[in-house]
């Protein structure tokens, strides 16, 4: 039985007639009603996607109040420390725009994970996984560039960390890091840079491609994992995408929202003291956790071959690991089981846990 | 005082009674709704001759006797093993004055968990109008345990004058049952009542949510809109039960709320405050999504969804418990011993004759330098403090002895962070605020008088700055570890 159980709408009058005769809202809502999502045990997975939407929504809208006040440059730490302490409110606008930046990563993160694992990167969804990492990547910078914007001594001394990644890159590095600081140090030229591509540059390559990502998502709908794709048409159950789906989407908005809303306000997020360059470095200090499993490698990398080779080899594992991991549609094409497709499950698991391992090791290794 | 200290790295000895004590409040406070629940729906199913029902509610039984009868029976030993850990002078205090009352409480649990191993044991062998008064033994009891337990949590927010009026005389029983029926009780007894009602019903939806919703629809759909329905008494009367509970509070726990309603806009709000809100909020989604999920769209409620709903029940449990306990501060029993352990009759006792005199954790030597009487009034004892390790560990005595039970020195409200930027100079006058805890001070809502001679805090502002400014500033982990690692 896979019909929706909710009521037929009935014909409407007054406002929403209205409307529906100038925008064709009956058009769109059939359209939604005939559109199915399958419905089995791994559907979970498949609100983490609409999870990280919302989490950039949110972004967006806490992004521009806090546009409201913040001036970058030189009186940048002057202006997010009053809007942590002197505007109404404003504490809670930031601690939820850097939880969200947060949550979002680690949203897209476990999306990105769920796809690999259902395999919804094989044919014909090979531009939508290609979309989705480059979305990842535009996150990660997202959040490296929003990360300094106050300027306080963490802020100052994670990014100069952090910049040690693109650093190593052979050839161009130091090219790029002089780009993206504007001179040899990072200054408020560099607040200046990080804040034009915070607010214009990433937003105007990061909405496109996020339309292209849910056109296709609409064009192809939500893939079926192997197991699912071999019972019989059957034993194969789906749910009707409005309200039935819809309705569990916003169920979900609604928890993410709390979980936010929890740490925002239980654990605001903190202001340290204005960067001073001539200071000595915080204790223990490292970039933010999604980019600490890079930072890691390049680390040890580094303890183990001493000079350029460690760097080279550091950052050659991570290039090859991250083309593999782009590539894997092609590796991987069948819509059966085979043993390409057992190669890529064992892939994504060494992928998932070298991550997870490289980071708390991080973390310990300060 | 001369109890062990209790040293948790990271997330302090608080966290680990909270931790466990919120897994255990959401579990005891089911085995009681749950207790109500089983009979009920037995014998509504036995009334309508609903055979498909009575299986469902036979495998919530088991679900039930192996969640209850097992993790929180073992959760509950260790709420014992932690509070008499972190806090041995407050848990000396309850078992001492409530000796009768955890006698019968434990009489109830003793019937209890009897009780819910005939009522799952004998299912469908013996009678069914005796199967469902076994349940109701249960249930009943199960509540007792409640109401019992209830007047001894409510006495560490309010004992009550009468019982503040003979403390520490040895005449505390005598006031045993104002004790008990504290200005809270009444209050918290009905909050509680309907809370283990909804969760009754959430937990229920577990079991529901098992059902094949394409198989049995209908089956399905029936026994999630009953269970939706333990969370109607709850939502509706919560409020009202929630506003007669802070109406009972004394007025100058309140402040602590009000105080945090007035600063919402600047974010300097308490975290009580913080905590309530949250339970709000989360209480408020749970019955959305239980309304929109399970009682109108029951067929496609999964097992995900049953445990999202339960995530949110264990959030909203956490920061209730987390408001509650805040709410005491700066007390552990409210008016009568602070949350380091120091009883307020105590105060000027320990700033007389000094907090670590009686210490058995301090060596000799550092008793004799730190005694007041061996150097001039407000002189540090020159022995005592040309002695850096001397001072450090009379320092780490205090700091163990009044601020370990609410802080850590790297993790949980770390004294890192919140004393960052302070030289030791600082410190001390910090320190010196909190010994004169004056009605204007802004610590005094929230943090007890720090208690000691005046060498006992100059030692304790030479730890503190050590934590903070030394050469192990930063480093995690135990107290002892770190000493240990530092440069001598």
């Amino acid at each position: 039985m896979d019909a929706s159980l909710s009521p037929k709408p009935e014909p409407r009058a007054g406002v929403y007639r209205w409307i529906d005769e100038r925008l064709g809202l009956s058009e769109i809502l059939a359209f939604a009603r005939h559109k199915t999502v399958p419905d089995h045990q791994y559907s979970f997975w498949y609100y983490w996607g609409g999870i990280s939407l919302f989490f950039f929504l949110v972004q967006v809208f806490s992004g521009v109040l806090l546009l409201v006040y913040y001036r970058a440059g030189s009186e940048a730490y002057d202006s997010v420390r009053q809007i942590t302490y002197d505007i109404r409110f404003g504490w809670l606008i930031r601690s939820a725009h850097s939880w969200s930046a947060n949550l979002m990563v680690l949203a897209v993160f476990v999306h990105m994970f769920s796809v690999y694992f259902m395999k919804a990167y094989r044919k014909p969804r090979e531009f939508g996984w290609w979309s989705g990492l480059g979305l990842l990547g535009l996150t990660m910078v997202f959040g490296f560039s929003g990360y300094l914007l106050p300027m306080d001594d963490l802020a100052y001394f994670a990014t100069k960390v952090g910049l040690q990644l693109p650093a190593s890159i052979p050839f161009v590095g130091k090219v790029i890091n002089d780009i993206v600081r504007g001179g040899p140090e990072v200054s408020a030229a560099t607040i200046q840079r990080f804040f034009a591509l915070h607010v214009v540059i990433l937003p105007l390559l990061f909405v496109p491609l996020l339309a292209f990502h849910l056109w296709l998502v609409q064009r192809h709908g939500n893939a079926l994992p192997p197991s699912e794709e071999t019972k019989p048409a059957a034993e194969r159950h789906s749910i009707p995408f409005f309200p039935d789906f819809f309705s569990k989407d916003l169920g979900m908005w609604l928890i993410a929202l709390n979980v936010l809303a929890a740490l925002a306000s239980l654990y605001p997020w903190q202001l340290g003291p204005q960067a001073d360059p001539l200071a000595p470095a915080p204790t223990g200090i490292h970039p933010e956790w999604y980019f600490m499993s890079q930072f890691q490698i390049l680390k040890v990398f580094g303890r183990w071959f001493p000079g350029a080779t460690g760097e080279f080899l550091g950052i050659g594992l991570f290039t090859a690991g991250l083309a593999i991991w782009a590539l894997i549609p092609l590796f991987d094409p069948r819509t059966a089981t085979g043993r390409r497709a057992r190669w890529a499950t064992w892939i994504g698991f060494i992928a998932l846990t070298g991550l997870i391992v490289t980071t708390i090791w991080g973390y310990l290794d300060v | 005082m001369n109890y062990p200290s209790w040293d948790v790295p990271i997330i302090g000895s608080g966290w680990v009674i909270g931790i466990i004590a919120i897994f255990h409040v959401l579990i005891s406070h089911f085995a009681v709704g749950g207790g109500f629940y089983l009979p009920m729906a037995e014998a509504k199913a036995l009334r309508e001759g609903r055979d498909d029902w009575m299986q469902v509610i036979r495998g919530h039984a088991k679900f039930f006797l192996i969640l209850t009868g097992v993790f929180g029976a073992v959760s509950g030993v260790g709420i014992w093993f932690s509070i008499g850990l972190a806090q041995p002078e407050a848990t000396s205090t309850l078992i001492h004055n409530f000796v009768f009352g955890w006698a019968i409480e434990w009489v109830f649990f003793l019937v209890e968990l009897t009780a819910a191993a005939v009522y799952y044991y004998t299912w469908g062998r013996i009678p069914a109008r005796t199967h469902i008064r076994i349940g109701w033994i249960y249930a009943i009891s199960a509540w007792m345990s409640l109401v019992i337990i209830n007047g001894i949590l409510t006495f560490m927010l309010t004992p009550g004058g009468t019982w503040l009026s003979v403390a520490g005389t040895g005449q505390e029983s005598q006031a045993f049952w104002q004790a008990f029926f504290n200005p809270t009780y009444w209050p918290s007894l009905v909050l509680r009542t309907l809370v283990t009602i909804s969760l009754a019903g959430i937990f229920a939806l577990f079991t529901a949510a098992r059902i094949d919703g394409y198989a049995q629809p209908k089956l399905k759909r029936e026994v999630l809109r009953w269970s939706a329905k333990w969370l109607i008494p709850s939502f509706v009367l919560t409020p009202a039960a929630f506003l007669w509970y802070l109406w009972s509070v004394p007025v100058s726990q309140r402040k602590l709320l009000d105080l945090g309603i007035s600063t919402i806009g600047q974010g300097t709000f308490t975290q009580v405050t913080r905590a309530a809100l949250v339970t709000i909020m989360i209480s408020a989604t749970i019955a959305a999504l239980v309304y929109v999920l399970a009682y109108r769209n029951g067929s496609q409620f999964s097992s995900g969804w049953a445990w999202a709903i339960l995530a949110l029940a264990l959030g909203a449990t956490a920061s209730t418990e987390q408001a509650r306990e805040m709410l005491r501060k700066p007390y552990v029993i409210g008016e009568h011993m602070y949350s380091n352990g120091v009883r307020k009759s105590e105060i000027a006792q320990f700033n007389q004759r000094g907090y670590l005199s009686q210490s058995m954790w301090l060596r000799p030597e550092e008793r004799t330098a730190l005694q007041p009487e061996s150097s001039p009034a407000g002189m540090v004892p020159a022995a005592a403090l040309d002695d850096q390790r001397a001072r450090l560990s009379s320092g780490e005595l205090m700091f163990r002895g009044q601020c370990l039970s609410c802080h850590t020195a790297n993790g949980y409200r770390p004294m890192t962070r919140l004393l960052q930027g302070r030289d030791r100079a600082s410190i001390a006058n910090l320190l010196k605020t909190l010994h004169e805890n004056k009605e204007d001070s802004p610590y005094r809502v929230f943090m007890p008088p720090l208690v000691g001679t005046e060498n006992e805090r100059e030692a304790l502002a030479e730890f503190l700055n050590w934590v903070v400014n030394g050469d192990n500033a930063g480093k995690g982990g135990a107290l002892s570890a770190q000493r240990a690692a530092a440069k001598p």
